[in-house]
């Protein structure tokens, strides 16, 4: 027992496992919990000590929880303003959400609201950000104590017009207090926040300085601000902000709240009156287009304010307190936090998982609900050589060239999460547009038809995408809708999947990686001036002569949920895997990638049928996690495969062509060659990851 | 005779959105056990849609019922896109004449929904879907209707045969959608369309009832 120094040798006994120690009770779980929870062993040194592994002592640990033995409690505010916050965020549809807890009363809560603004400032803020900030005692309370150093190029503008009341938290104070807390650029609105006459807003708006102001106001993509209930001593009162004339006249109509110096009632709905006309500052529409809208605001009376700010839909982040969240859902009619609460299941009773278990897969992200627009944003620059949005969408790309008069136009499309499908096979040559749905996901009518106009040289245009209940729906309609507008549209839906259903069913299999092969062929057919009829003639036959076969060994995980969306277990591999994550057809174990390579040919084959001296085109296909190394280590085999039946590969691509977000596994795509196909197959095209001639 | 106002009742529509919004993450969790796993991420995200278009419009049922299905019909994209958007225009377009609903014309309200579905999808009962929801649903409404029950004890008898269809998916093998591939492995799980139907049905029954309820205290 050498070179292992173990600090939780206490007795010094060599070798052997100790015997239980009485006061264990012969109970091996209360020992190892004992010597982890109470001696603060690494399981390491408890495997030593009990002479088990550290898988047993891990599962004893785990087993301890399910049984009771350990109790592992969060301390009770904590937890409280942990589900308020959490509810909040569900209640409301929040981007996120933070509740300080209530019962610490050692501060005030606009210092501590402060506080944890302050800290949720510096994880909301990025470089390059345009932050639009509100006044308030709240916003300078945050100003106060934020210090965010390390970004570059923030802007802060002032969200309303100044004041000259005579309290210490002005608009320009405010916004010049979180400028300098995050070391941003300021820019003032050089205008009172209330003038006397409409005409003098006006006026004012018209200035040049004042005009640039609010251009910089209009490029917030954040927003920062109090939230003020027009209860008897609200700042809104005590601040001489409004007239106490006018205000009457809001509270009269029903408002409940001022958010960012515009009054709203407790749906959230704007109140009009008679300072409208006369304020000089953001207005709701502004602040509701801004990207992240972040209220910091506490205090039983500000219930009714927080809350129609919520419905109104002006908040996506919320910083509160415990007891002001509490109230704000129980005013929702969410009754069901407090059972929640108190019946919070005792004890654990999931299965053991080792210490290391991830239950989430990292993922570069921003906000896992703009996945797919960001990364179109992200397509439509890089490939901005070939395509470009239609009419300003990026669910809708057309090849720079490519549609002409009197050539038959190609649309393709389908869901995201399988780039470089579809969107990178648009150019010359290839298809003419490309419509892009959500994650796995068919686009909608919409684009489609967007695609069908911008692709059409009025020849008629050809649609050519997977087999899938919704893809069929959506382009089905879009079809209808493009010959309302005199356009003729033939549809080719692409099933090369084999293991998707018996050959029988050939129509219901599903259209995977082999869309590769048939949108090239339709793309040169479109290209080559072929009819409508020839074209769609030619891409079902390289449809019927395709042949895909897939196999996961790793689920894929959902941008939004950043978990697997199924589980194969540790030593098995799925046979037949689509490209949408759906579990396979069939579960095996795992098995050399030979074996695995000999299972998918032997099915191609058995439907194909070569014989020597038959050409074919080879895909080999990874969906998304799987390395380049391992695919040419299936190509290998594959190559071997059809050259011992004298079949001749006369082309063949190895990469990532048709993904299912991080999926590990490939797939294996025949294409049976003839002498039309192979011709196609060669014709030159110009895309973004497919170039030819 | 039980009905209730038209004109006031878009609001319904609003507690729909409500409620698939809050079991988003349970909806696609199921999906995600034999579908793709986006079902509540995508229904919540067109009702949202639609729920913002409709609050503080004080709409019709039907206009809301418009709104919600055009939404759906032509943003979301997928299969519930389509599928939910035509059976909700095909519910205003029933509805949209008649100032006051009443079981009568609930019942052909549904009954349009149906056959906007099977005019563009080809499922049917059994195939483990939406329709093992909506389908027992309209029959239980209609039959209760038929018996004399008064309205809201028809829409208890829909919200009620509606969950027990969506229960009966789980021991159904998924025939038709990216499920049906997976054969006898589809069976034992709840299908994520069956259980976002009879999720829509009961809300809306309970909606309705309610408006019953202020309709009979207001005197009429």
């Amino acid at each position: 027992m050498t070179g292992k120094t173990s600090s939780a040798r206490k007795n010094g006994t060599e070798a052997a496992a100790e015997p239980i120690p009485l006061r264990y009770g012969d109970d091996p779980y209360v020992w190892a919990c004992w010597l982890y929870y109470e001696d603060h062993m690494t399981q390491g040194d408890i495997a030593e000590i009990m002479g088990i592994s550290r898988a047993t002592v891990n599962s004893y640990l785990a087993d301890a929880r399910a049984r009771g033995i350990v109790n592992i409690s969060l301390e009770p505010s904590r937890l409280s303003s942990l589900s308020i916050a959490q509810e909040l965020k569900r209640h409301f549809g929040l981007h996120d959400c933070l509740v300080v807890p209530s019962d610490d009363n050692t501060r005030p809560l606009i210092d501590r609201l402060g506080g944890a603004a302050a800290q949720a400032l510096a994880k909301l803020l990025k470089s390059g950000d345009t932050l639009a900030v509100a006044w308030g005692r709240t916003v300078l309370a945050i100003g106060e104590q934020a210090s965010v150093p390390g970004l570059q190029d923030v802007t802060v503008v002032q969200a309303t017009g100044g004041t000259a009341a005579n309290f210490a938290y002005t608009p320009e104070l405010c916004a010049s207090a979180i400028a300098g807390a995050v070391k941003a650029r300021l820019i003032n609105i050089t205008a009172p926040a209330v003038v006397s006459t409409a005409e003098v807003r006006d006026m004012l708006l018209r200035e040049p300085l004042i005009q640039s102001q609010f251009d910089a106001l209009a490029k917030a993509n954040k927003a920062l601000f109090g939230i003020s209930s027009l209860r008897p001593n609200s700042t809104i009162h005590t601040s001489g902000f409004f007239e106490s004339v006018s205000l009457q006249q809001y509270l009269s109509k029903n408002a409940v709240g001022v958010v960012a110096g515009r009054f709203i009632d407790g749906q959230g709905n704007p109140v009009a009156g008679p300072l409208d006309d006369r304020t000089i500052g953001i207005s709701l529409d502004m602040l509701k287009a801004i990207g992240l809208r972040i209220a910091v605001a506490g205090g039983f009376d500000k219930v009714p304010a927080i809350l129609a700010s919520l419905r109104g839909g002006y908040v996506n982040v919320l910083i509160t307190d415990a007891a002001t969240g509490r109230g704000i859902l129980n005013a929702d009619g969410v009754t069901e936090l407090d059972q929640k609460l108190s019946q919070r299941p005792r004890v654990d009773n999931t299965i053991a998982l080792p210490s290391n278990y991830r239950t989430h897969i990292k993922k570069f992200l921003n906000d896992p609900d703009d996945v797919v627009e960001e990364m179109l944003d992200g397509v439509v620059k890089a490939h901005a050589a070939y395509t470009k949005p239609i009419k300003g969408s990026n669910r809708a790309l057309v090849a720079r060239t490519g549609p002409r008069p009197g050539k038959v136009g190609l649309v393709i499309g389908g869901g995201s999460g399988h780039e470089p499908c579809f969107l990178s096979y648009v150019g010359k040559g290839l298809a003419d547009a490309v419509a892009v749905g959500n994650i796995f996901s068919s686009p909608p009518p919409g684009p489609i038809l967007l695609c069908t106009q911008a692709a059409s040289g009025g020849a008629g245009v050809l649609f050519v995408y997977g087999n899938y209940a919704g893809d069929v729906m959506n382009f089905d309609m879009a079809a209808e809708m493009a010959a309302d507008k005199g356009i003729e549209v033939r549809t080719v839906v692409t099933t090369d999947d084999i293991a998707s259903s018996p050959l029988e069913d050939r129509d219901g299999r599903r259209g995977v990686a082999g869309n590769f092969f048939m949108f090239k062929i339709a793309g040169a057919a479109c290209d080559r001036g072929l009819s409508l009829d020839a074209c769609e003639a030619v891409t079902r036959k390289a449809n019927a002569r395709t042949f895909t076969m897939g196999v996961a060994l790793e689920p894929c995980s959902m941008p939004q949920t950043r978990r697997h969306n199924f589980e194969i277990g540790p030593d098995d591999i799925e046979i037949g895997m689509g490209i949408h994550g759906e579990p396979g057809v069939i579960r095996e174990k795992m098995m050399t990638a030979d074996a695995i390579t000999d299972r998918v040919m032997d099915r191609i084959f058995a439907e194909m049928k070569p014989v020597a001296g038959d050409r074919v085109a080879v895909l080999i296909n990874s969906f998304g996690a799987t390395p380049l190394m391992e695919l040419y280590i299936l190509f290998r085999r594959v190559e071997q495969r059809l050259s011992a039946k004298g079949v001749q590969i006369e082309a063949n691509w190895v990469g990532h062509y048709c993904t299912s977000l991080d999926m590990v596994g490939a797939s294996i795509t025949i294409l049976h060659l003839d002498n039309e196909l192979s011709e196609l197959l060669r014709h030159p095209c110009d895309t973004a990851v497919l170039r030819i001639g | 005779m039980q009905q209730f106002d038209n004109a006031s009742a878009g609001d319904i529509v609003l507690s729909l959105a409500d409620r698939i919004i809050e079991n988003r993450a349970y909806l696609s969790e199921i999906d995600g056990k034999i579908g793709d796993g986006d079902h509540g991420v995508n229904m919540a995200k067109g009702f949202g849609m639609a729920a913002d278009r409709i609050r503080g419009n004080d709409m019709s049922l039907a206009s809301a019922f418009d709104t919600l299905g055009t939404v759906l019909m032509t943003e979301i994209g997928g299969s519930m896109g389509p599928l939910y958007g035509i059976m909700f225009t095909q519910f205003a377009e029933t509805i949209e004449a008649s100032p006051s609903i009443g079981a009568d014309t609930f019942g052909a309200m549904l009954g349009s929904g149906l056959e906007g579905i099977q005019t563009i999808g080809s499922a049917k009962v059994g195939d483990k879907t939406l329709l093992d929801a909506l389908v027992p649903a309209i029959e239980a409404f209609n039959g209760a209707n038929a018996a004399g029950k008064p309205f809201a004890d028809a829409l208890d008898a829909m919200a009620a045969a509606a969950e027990q269809g969506r229960d009966s998916t789980r021991d159904l093998v998924a025939r038709i959608g990216r499920a049906s591939r997976l054969g006898e492995r589809s069976v034992g799980v709840l299908d994520a369309g069956a259980t976002s139907c009879a999720l829509i049905l009961a809300t809306l029954a309970s909606g309705a009832k309610q408006k019953l309820l202020k309709s009979a205290t207001a005197g009429h």
